[in-house]
């Protein structure tokens, strides 16, 4: 069976050649036994290797090589030979063979390591379990010899020794067999830590199941021999600390304890098992004591790691404590032992053997402790080179556990842990102050950013220090709270502390283990939320209220975003001579004059001077062929706490003023400009109408049509995408409770603005708009030409008629044939340029609708329905469809396309009613 | 200031109309009839500088000028409690005080001989402006003074402002009644030219129209004049509302008007306005809960025909159609709602459109004043440019042709210097609104971008050019 086990925990085709190459190495470790005794060894290892192979894999044992070279080492000590060849290289040769089997390397190590085990543990058994009748005379000689040595006896003592031994064969048989078991049992829950505290209690019972069967054999043993069991004793308790005895030393591979070579012929195998297991205490305090000095380089680190040390230290200290006692303990009873002896013929019986501390007494006072130190050292292994939140996160994982004592224990580390945590949240959230020497805090300052950049980019979370028992947003709140005590100090240089601020400070300090508690609403809690809701109502009060964020913001809505449209009506009015000027002839100081004069004229005038003396004009560099349009556009100047909240966002206002301010341009030049010329030329110029009336029809009708467009283009973007998102702000803005909650709500509504300007968007849109914008300047020139064409012609009339009226008051014929002449051929010339007039103007207007049919085919075919539905006011009378067929495709599912449209109304980014029809 | 409107009020109609317009005004924004400024009206949310100038002591005047042939009318006003509110400087009355006779060339002769004066003080005034858009003209086109001495002054203003606007509230007589004025027909057209040749916008306010709704949606059985003139005060009012409570559009007349004309001939416009509401009715309405009026609801109606201020009768082949359409809404106005109803308007075809070209209906939101109560929670106004203004047009040929045929009532006219050799004015005048009905009707067809080159070639127009010139140089 155990060979089946075996071969199916191996992948390897050979298994048959593997089991009969881990007999003969069981062999070697362990000698020729019994059949039975065999069968269990094959058995259990095959039941470790099994349930260990994977664990083994991760943990930080000893490596194959390392394994195979220790048990050889084992093996020759034992200086036995056997066939000629030293039992080493015998292990060494059946280990060559099992490496050239195709075997799981993985698997081979974790035999390995089990074999090195068994070899450790054998030669402790060896001395007392071995079935061979010569070495238990032996052990039975020396035995008596030590006896003989310390006591002398007559004769008849040596007869009932006699009778003793006779028995003794078949317990210790027994006991060797339970010895192997337990021993097994204890060294393989050591190597997987996670099964550590059932497996070692499991064998304890075991022990102590099985040890009452023995007890006779064992009584009379100790009754034999009190120094040694004494010192037997002592070993153990030494071993608690981590000291070396007389009976177990260290292994200096494993740390763990082994028996000593010279002194283990002494102990019983009962003896020697019970040591083995005490002593696991001792390996466990030491490891503790690894990961609780920082020289060690094993240590959790930072101040928050610092307090974990010295808790441990502590844990430690309580254990001394508790070692101590039993040294008391053991030194009271020694002391009453030899006063006993000393009067031994005053009483007739010796000291009541109750009071004797016994390796029984021991391994039934040890489990508590041991248990406590496995945990220890698997929190402490655990947060190994760990600081700050991490650290914390870490312990806070232990805290999932259904023992009490596991989750006291967890919980007051976790409590030291949180001190300095706890303290450096205070700090930061009441005086917004970072102490943070080994970078453990989950608030980080950031020292290349200056106070310019305080509001938006120095202070950031530090997202690995984070406890996992701090919610986001909580930390979020932290981070908001200090990095506004920070605003108010640097920027908006507020002096006074917040109110309640001792007390809050008493709260946080005193609760302070409520910080990991399961739910976060304890006052620990309650606190930190009172400091983030007065703070940022504190900050909140501050912008608003002095500083006027809101009506600056509103300010930038009606200056750069040209809300205020009579205002930006005159300042092209004053400005029109500049606008058109090259742009390397524009100056600055000019054109603030005139933006005086503007903010003097019109409304704005009524609006606060702190709002208005933020605007200003700024010129850009020109290049070559920028005119005034081109390169003047407004700005606003932002300073101290304005501008930390504001100046990121400045660069999105200068870029959604270009396209406004283009489309302000368009509506000047065609209203202004084109239009107002045309009327008051179509009066001047009606005597000649019957030559230029066709161009000027032509003239007006297109003029009409871009005139549409501009001004659909202006009502969508200015009302529909500014001022409904406009409205949504204000909204926002009027609920806000927070700081971050305006400027995030401003954000936003400058990012859907920048989709609804075109800005950001298809290139094909904005090059489609830039297209129609240039037909606009293209046809300002032609009719400029035109009319500079039609005066001449007209004055030339007028003077024609000023000549022949001249002349009939004289009385005599005035025109010459060569003024005749002259003036039908200028007649003709003008009838030319008329016609040439005409067809240049087809060639604007072509291009103009090739451009519009363009932008709506991008309207239409756009994702947004916001912008659909503009494509369709755009083409209200379905003007353009009738005359593109392109444009009529895309349509076909006109219908779906609405009832599409009409269900994502419900959720319109514009803005929703605010009452009910 | 900039963007001043300059008021010209010429005429008993002309000057009755803008006595209640400036009422209303001074309502609104809260001035009082002696020009102080309320006490409540200090939040300069309003642009007062478009039509009043502040004095050196601080009162508001309008920007009016007050033109009659003779006194009744402007002794009313100046002896009603507005009477402080008007420069008395502005105020020009004839010495003679005959007035016109309701006689159009009257009143165009005396325009002549009195424009020296009448000049001096609309000068003065434009010079008092810092940035003068334009002027707006109250008159009626069937009486003398208003239609012949304002035709002479519409004239003039072309040609020594051409760079400024002339927008005219031009009121059109009743159909429906007998006029007293029996060559009203002759005055209408001669006017009719005026408007067509030297002003650049015309809202038209149809005395049958103003008349049907007093009567049927105020329910008034014989609205008198002051009642009809409310209703056209408020059509004045409203219409420059975007312009004295400015946003970020139609802030200046010419952004107002410029997408409304197409070309320089289509200039006429219509209007509408709804709910409407009578002294007699705000009794009852507070009775009633304020009616829950929604933007949709008023878009709707203002494209009823009842509640347009033309009557242009039935359009049998259903050809007329919108040029362009403006709608001024005012009051509690949810902006999505605007929304909505412009594409409901557009899905069910409420409007009949051109098609020769890309229009719309325009919206724009603007705010009312504070201090004057609105018994509903919104309003508007529609201004429209309609095909169908052309039949108003059509009747006044219509009714010329009667008189003219029989060269009737014409001997006031040959007394005057404009008539003295020939009768050469009043047919240009006809054929001048002829061609404007020719265009009118041009424009509901979808070749109208053709329209000018027939007309073009003809011989007669060269002619008939030919022939004015000859005349303007005799006169």
């Amino acid at each position: 069976m155990s060979q089946d086990r075996i071969a199916g925990i191996d992948v390897a085709t050979n298994s048959t050649d593997i089991s009969n190459i881990i007999n003969e190495m069981i062999i070697c470790i362990k000698g020729k036994q019994m059949p039975e005794v065999h069968e269990k060894a094959m058995d259990h290892l095959s039941k470790m290797i099994a349930a260990n192979s994977r664990v083994i894999r991760d943990s930080n044992m000893l490596t194959e090589r390392e394994c195979v070279q220790k048990i050889m080492k084992l093996l020759s000590a034992r200086n036995k030979k056997e066939e000629g060849k030293t039992v080493s290289d015998h292990f060494n040769e059946l280990y060559r063979k099992l490496t050239l089997t195709k075997c799981d390397p993985h698997m081979r190590h974790s035999l390995m390591t089990h074999l090195l085990t068994m070899t450790d543990n054998s030669d402790a058994e060896k001395a007392v379990a071995s079935e061979d009748p010569r070495t238990q005379c032996d052990n039975l000689t020396q035995i008596l010899v030590s006896r003989l040595n310390s006591i002398s006896s007559s004769i008849a003592s040596l007869n009932e020794m006699g009778v003793v031994n006779g028995n003794g064969v078949g317990a210790a048989a027994v006991t060797g067999a339970a010895a192997v078991t337990g021993a097994a049992a204890v060294t393989g829950a050591a190597a997987v830590t996670g099964a550590a505290a059932s497996h070692s209690y499991d064998a304890t019972q075991s022990s102590i199941g099985l040890r009452k069967q023995s007890l006779p054999n064992y009584l009379d043993a100790t009754k034999m021999l009190p120094e040694s069991r004494h010192d037997i004793v002592m070993s153990a308790i030494y071993s608690f600390t981590g000291v070396q005895g007389k009976y177990l030393k260290k292994d200096v591979v494993t740390g763990r304890f082994k028996l000593d070579q010279q002194n283990i012929k002494f102990l019983t195998t009962g003896q020697a098992g019970m040591l083995l297991r005490l002593s696991e205490l001792g390996y466990y305090h030491d490891r503790v004591v690894k990961f609780s000095d920082v020289s060690t380089g094993f240590n959790a680190i930072g101040s928050m790691g610092q307090a974990l040390i010295s808790k441990l230290k502590e844990e430690l200290a309580n254990f001394h404590g508790q070692v101590a006692m039993l040294h008391d303990e053991m030194q009271r009873f020694r002391q009453a032992s030899v006063n006993g002896i000393a009067n031994k013929g005053k009483k007739d019986s010796g000291p009541d053997a109750g009071d004797e501390m016994t390796l029984f007494k021991l391994l039934a006072w040890y489990i508590k402790p041991l248990h406590r130190m496995q945990w220890l050292t698997k929190i402490a292994d655990a947060c190994q080179v760990k600081k700050g939140g991490d650290l914390a996160s870490t312990v806070y994982d232990f805290l999932d556990n259904g023992n009490d004592m596991v989750n006291k224990l967890v919980e007051d580390l976790l409590t030291a842990i949180c001190g300095p945590l706890v303290r450096m949240i205070s700090k930061w959230i009441l005086e917004g102050g970072i102490s943070d020497m080994h970078r453990e805090f989950f608030v980080k300052s950031i020292k290349d950013v200056g106070v310019d950049r305080l509001w938006h980019d120095k202070f950031r979370l530090r997202l690995p220090m984070l406890p996992k028992f701090v919610p986001m947003d909580m930390a979020n709140k932290i981070l908001m709270t200090g990095k506004s005590i920070n605003f108010l100090r640097e920027i908006c240089e507020e002096q006074g502390m917040m109110k309640e601020r001792d007390e809050l400070m008493k709260v946080m300090e005193s609760s302070a283990s409520q910080i990991f508690s399961y739910t976060p609403d304890t006052s620990w809690h309650a606190a930190v939320e009172t400091c983030y809701q007065q703070t940022s109502k504190h900050v909140l009060d501050i912008m608003v209220g002095p500083h006027k964020l809101l009506d600056h913001l509103h300010g930038m809505r009606r200056y750069l975003l040209l809300g205020q449209g009579d205002f930006i009506s005159i300042l092209i009015e004053n400005m029109k001579n500049e606008l058109e000027r090259p742009g390397l002839d524009i100056y600055a100081n000019d054109l603030t004059s005139m933006l005086d004069s503007a903010l003097r004229c019109t409304n704005a005038q009524y609006d606060d001077p702190d709002i208005l003396n933020h605007l200003d004009v700024i010129v850009q560099r020109p290049f070559n062929g920028d005119i005034g349009w081109n390169i003047i556009s407004l700005q606003y100047i932002v300073h101290g706490p304005l501008a930390a909240m504001l100046e990121s966002t400045m660069p999105t206002y200068k870029v959604l003023f270009k396209p406004l301010w283009r489309m302000k341009h368009m509506e000047f030049v065609l209203s202004m400009k084109i239009w107002k010329e045309q009327m008051g030329n179509a009066k001047a110029l009606r005597t000649m109408k019957s030559e230029i009336g066709k161009a000027s029809h032509r003239l007006n009708l297109f003029t009409s049509e871009i005139m549409h467009f501009i001004h659909q283009m202006q009502y969508y973007v200015l009302f529909e995408v500014i001022e409904c998102n406009w409205v949504e702000l204000q909204k926002k803005m009027q609920k806000a409770t927070t700081l971050d909650e305006i400027l995030e709500a401003h954000e936003k509504f400058l990012q859907t603005i920048l989709v609804g300007c075109f800005v950001s968007n298809k290139a094909s849109v904005e090059h489609s708009l830039e297209v129609v914008y240039e037909n606009i300047i293209e046809l300002e020139k032609w009719q400029s030409s035109f009319y500079k064409d039609c005066f001449k012609e007209l004055n030339a009339r007028k003077e024609l008629s000023k000549i022949v009226e001249k002349s009939e008051k004289k009385g005599v014929y005035g025109l010459t044939n060569k003024m005749i002449l002259q003036r039908d051929q200028e007649a003709k010339i003008f009838a030319e340029k008329m016609d040439i007039a005409c067809r240049g103007l087809e060639v604007i207007a072509t291009d103009y609708e090739k451009a519009v049919s363009t932008f709506l085919m991008s309207l239409n075919s756009s994702d947004d329905p916001n912008l659909q539905l503009f494509g369709t006011r755009l083409d209200f009378n379905e003007y353009y469809k009738k005359r593109d067929t392109n444009l009529s495709k895309p349509l076909t599912f006109e219908h779906m396309r609405m009832s599409n449209v009409f269900a994502v109304n419900s959720r319109f980014v514009i803005c929703t009613p605010s009452t009910q029809e | 200031m900039p963007s001043e409107i300059i008021t010209l009020q010429l005429g008993q109609c002309g000057n009755q109309i803008g006595f209640e317009f400036w009422k209303r005004l001074c309502l609104e924004h809260g001035i009082s009839p002696s020009g102080v400024l309320e006490d409540f009206a200090n939040d300069g949310l309003d642009r007062k500088d478009v039509f009043f100038y502040q004095a050196d002591d601080d009162h508001y005047i309008p920007r009016a000028v007050l033109l009659d042939l003779e006194p009744r009318v402007i002794n009313t006003i100046m002896g009603s409690v507005y009477s402080k509110l008007y420069n008395p400087e502005n105020v020009y009355l004839s010495k003679h005080g005959g007035g016109a006779g309701n006689n159009w060339a009257s009143g165009y002769s005396q325009g002549e001989k009195l424009q020296e004066e009448v000049f001096d003080i609309i000068d003065r005034e434009a010079d008092g402006s810092d940035s003068l858009e334009g002027f707006i003209l109250c008159h009626s086109i069937a009486g003398g003074t208003g239609s012949g001495m304002g035709s002479f002054i519409m004239e003039r203003l072309a040609d020594r402002y051409p760079k400024k606007l002339i927008q005219t509230f031009s009121v059109f007589p009743n159909q429906d009644e007998i006029s007293d004025v029996v060559v009203q027909p002759y005055n209408s057209m001669l006017t009719l030219k005026r408007l067509t040749t030297a002003a650049d916008s015309v809202v038209v306010l149809d005395n049958t129209a103003l008349n049907r709704i007093a009567c049927d949606r105020l329910h008034i059985q014989n609205p008198s004049f002051s009642q009809i003139n409310n209703l056209v005060s408020t059509i004045m009012s409203v219409s420059t509302t975007t312009l004295r409570y400015p946003s970020y559009m139609n802030n200046n007349l010419i952004g107002l008007t410029a997408p409304l004309i197409p070309t320089p001939q289509l200039h006429f416009l219509m209007t509408g306005y709804t709910p409407l509401t009578s002294d007699s009715d705000i009794h009852t309405q507070q009775l009633v809960n304020v009616r829950k009026t929604t933007v949709l609801d008023v878009m709707r109606r203002l494209l009823q025909p009842k509640n347009m201020m033309v009557s242009t009768g039935p359009d049998k082949s259903n050809h007329h159609c919108y040029i362009s359409i403006l709608n001024i809404i005012q009051g509690e106005v949810d902006p999505t709602q605007v929304h909505k109803s412009l594409q409901r308007i557009r899905d069910r075809k409420m409007a009949q459109f051109i098609p020769w070209g890309p229009t719309s209906i325009q919206v724009a939101l603007s705010r009312s004043s504070p201090y004057v109560q609105s018994n509903h929670r919104v309003s508007g106004l529609m201004l429209a440019n309609h095909t169908s203004i052309c039949s108003l047009f059509e009747r006044a040929l219509n009714q010329y042709d009667k008189l003219r045929k029989r060269g009737a009532f014409l001997d006031q006219f040959r007394r005057e210097d404009i008539f003295k050799d020939d009768l050469n004015e009043l047919d240009e005048s006809r054929e001048t609104v002829d061609c404007l009905v020719q265009e009118y009707e041009a424009a509901t067809r979808e070749d109208y971008m053709q329209f000018s080159v027939k007309r073009g070639n003809g011989p007669v127009d060269s002619k008939s050019e030919d022939s004015r010139s000859v005349t303007s140089a005799g006169s």
